[in-house]
């Protein structure tokens, strides 16, 4: 496993912000998703030994969360939510700089970052000030600076914030890139569902503290609910009312359809045979691909 | 090809762990400092009075040659301790050193705190104490090239241009003062300056901060002396106490008759307490609890 956390705590005063996190991540790369405040970049800093937790333990790459955060830092290349930089400084300056304080020998910092920044897309303006920078060059530039000394395991928190489509396109496909390397692995924190759909294969799922889900996205895709979406002919209320007492989540769309997340313990037969009882036909019947919202939606508990 | 075009790629080298990361965030912090224009300005001024006091030594090898021009100035001219007293314990020279630390220092942690680069350099093998020892270091620099560095380059001219070891003779005691007030002087100024550099988020507010208390607590001084004719109230000033401390050192009579042991003693709780307040601040994450 590349991380693995038992039972994290870690409370800001009286708000609890990880409630016994418990997980495993593999190869690859990873997406820990929840909503605004459900402890993603807490838990990040925490890998990070920014934080020390309240109890429990983990590893990061085999370096005690607690014990050897130094050890995590020379292997982890972490890029901030916030604008972060220095002023004063030009792109190659900055860069360097934090390969320097990895460790890497000065001229090599500085050839390295050189390559970085035109990796990231920042090559023409390398030498400007970052005062100047747009909110699009600042996120390829912490970008730039988390892969300076080639780490073996990448944290992104929010990469694609305050990014315009454009801007956004191009970061996920810098993502993508990266973690098509498999030696380096990526865990990506956002609260964007399609960020995280198009980079990962796994995911985390947070919800206040607490781990919702966790696993591979095609697995949790399929394993915790069924999706499926019809059309029916009838009185179609008492058929509804009867999915939803028996746990099901029903909605329909504005066109007639209606999607229905069947749990675990109900089948497509069941669903048949209570609409035979309710006295409607069902006229169009597919099973839907769950999507990542979908699954968040369930997981987390909102819609 | 530029990168982009052929993907991402590895680094083929290995990462030192031997390394000392303040001596990289001290060279960065120099580099910056020296970019500035005004700050090369300040700089070389704060050199003037050291050419000065070089200039000094040289005629008072040659006080003949200069008789006409040095009337009554012979006393000053004499190389004694109170000779580099008057150098080390001016008040231009620290006005100078003031100046220096706004160009200098001002921003060095605040505009960390104010453009989040702190996560950034916490997120690399680096302890606290090698953030601000670095930052220390960039500060401790500019200051040691004003006082140590023409301290021991007195010495060096005062026996070339004597020909002889009299002064060492006279005051063995003489080059360790130099070191000693340089690096005392030096480590105070660089942690003061760090302690209000890390009170704000902005630079303009820092360098109000950096100058207003040490002009202020010598103002209140000069007040409170005015009034109650007090020497004790020396106590409430940096510069004031800073000239006690160096006459102490320097084998000099003291400006006021108080014991140099006081203003050590202010200095120091001032330094201990610039160290406390940088370990609680400076931190990897901001925690409001």
């Amino acid at each position: 496993m590349n991380i693995e956390l038992r039972n994290v705590r870690f409370s800001y005063g009286p708000i609890r912000a990880l409630d016994g996190v418990s997980l495993q991540i593999g190869e690859g790369a990873c997406g820990l998703l929840g909503p605004n405040g459900a402890g993603k970049s807490t838990l990040l800093k925490v890998l990070l030994g920014f934080l020390k937790p309240n109890a429990g333990d983990g590893l990061v790459l085999g370096h005690d969360i607690l014990k050897d955060s130094f050890g995590i830092r020379r292997v982890v290349g972490y890029m901030p939510e916030d604008d972060c930089f220095i002023p004063g400084l030009d792109a190659v300056a900055f860069t360097s700089h934090f390969g320097e304080l990895s460790g890497m020998p000065r001229a090599e910092a500085m050839k390295r970052a050189h390559d970085v920044l035109y990796y990231v897309g920042l090559g023409e303006a390398r030498y400007r000030l970052l005062e100047t920078y747009s909110a699009g060059m600042k996120q390829r530039l912490k970008l730039a600076q988390a892969l300076v000394h080639d780490p073996k395991i990448l944290f992104l928190d929010e990469p694609t914030a305050n990014l315009d489509p454009q801007g956004r396109s191009e970061i996920l496909e810098l993502i993508a890139d990266i973690t098509s390397k498999k030696d380096l692995r990526v865990l990506i924190s956002s609260h964007i569902l399609t960020d995280i759909e198009q980079t990962c294969t796994s995911l985390v799922i947070l919800n206040k503290g607490k781990v919702a889900a966790q696993g591979e996205l095609a697995a949790l895709r399929e394993v915790r609910f069924s999706l499926y979406e019809m059309k029916v002919i009838g009185e179609a209320g008492p058929f509804l009312e009867s999915l939803r007492r028996r746990e099901c989540k029903v909605e329909e769309t504005e066109d007639g359809i209606i999607k229905v997340y069947l749990p675990q313990a109900v089948g497509r037969r069941d669903l048949f045979r209570l609409a035979g009882e309710a006295a409607v036909q069902i006229r169009h019947f597919v099973k839907s691909r769950t999507s990542l919202e979908d699954l968040f939606a369930r997981t987390v508990g909102v819609d | 090809m530029a990168i982009a075009e052929r993907g991402y790629t590895h680094w083929q080298g290995t990462l030192g762990t031997g390394r000392k990361p303040w001596r990289v965030i001290a060279g960065q912090s120099i580099r910056l400092a020296w970019k500035r224009k005004y700050f090369k300005l300040a700089f070389f001024g704060a050199l003037f009075p050291a050419l000065f006091f070089a200039g000094g030594i040289y005629v008072s090898e040659r006080i003949s040659d200069f008789k006409e021009m040095m009337r009554g100035a012979e006393k000053f001219l004499q190389i004694n301790p109170a000779y580099f007293q008057a150098y080390f314990g001016s008040s231009f020279l620290l006005f100078m050193m003031m100046v220096i630390m706004v160009g200098a220092g001002a921003g060095l942690i605040s505009d960390d705190l104010r453009h989040n680069a702190l996560p950034l350099y916490f997120s690399r093998p680096l302890r606290k104490r090698d953030y601000i020892g670095g930052k220390f270091a960039s500060l401790a620099f500019f200051l040691l090239l004003l006082t140590l560095a023409p301290g021991l380059i007195f010495i060096v001219l005062k026996l070339i241009f004597a020909g002889s070891f009299k002064l060492l003779a006279d005051y063995p005691w003489l080059p360790f003062s130099f070191i000693g007030w340089s690096i005392f002087l030096s480590s105070f100024l660089s942690l003061y300056t760090l302690l209000l550099s890390s009170l704000g988020r902005n630079r303009r507010f820092t360098s109000i901060l950096i100058l207003a208390v040490y002009f202020l607590s010598t103002a209140f001084f000069g007040i409170f002396f005015g009034i109650f004719h007090e020497p004790a109230f020396c106590l409430i000033s940096i510069e004031m106490n800073l000239r006690q401390l160096s006459a102490a050192l320097m084998g000099a009579k003291p400006l006021f008759n108080v014991p140099w042991i006081y203003s050590l003693l202010v200095l120091s709780a001032i330094m201990g307490a610039s160290i406390l307040v940088l370990r609680k601040k400076i931190r990897g994450t901001e925690v409001i609890r």
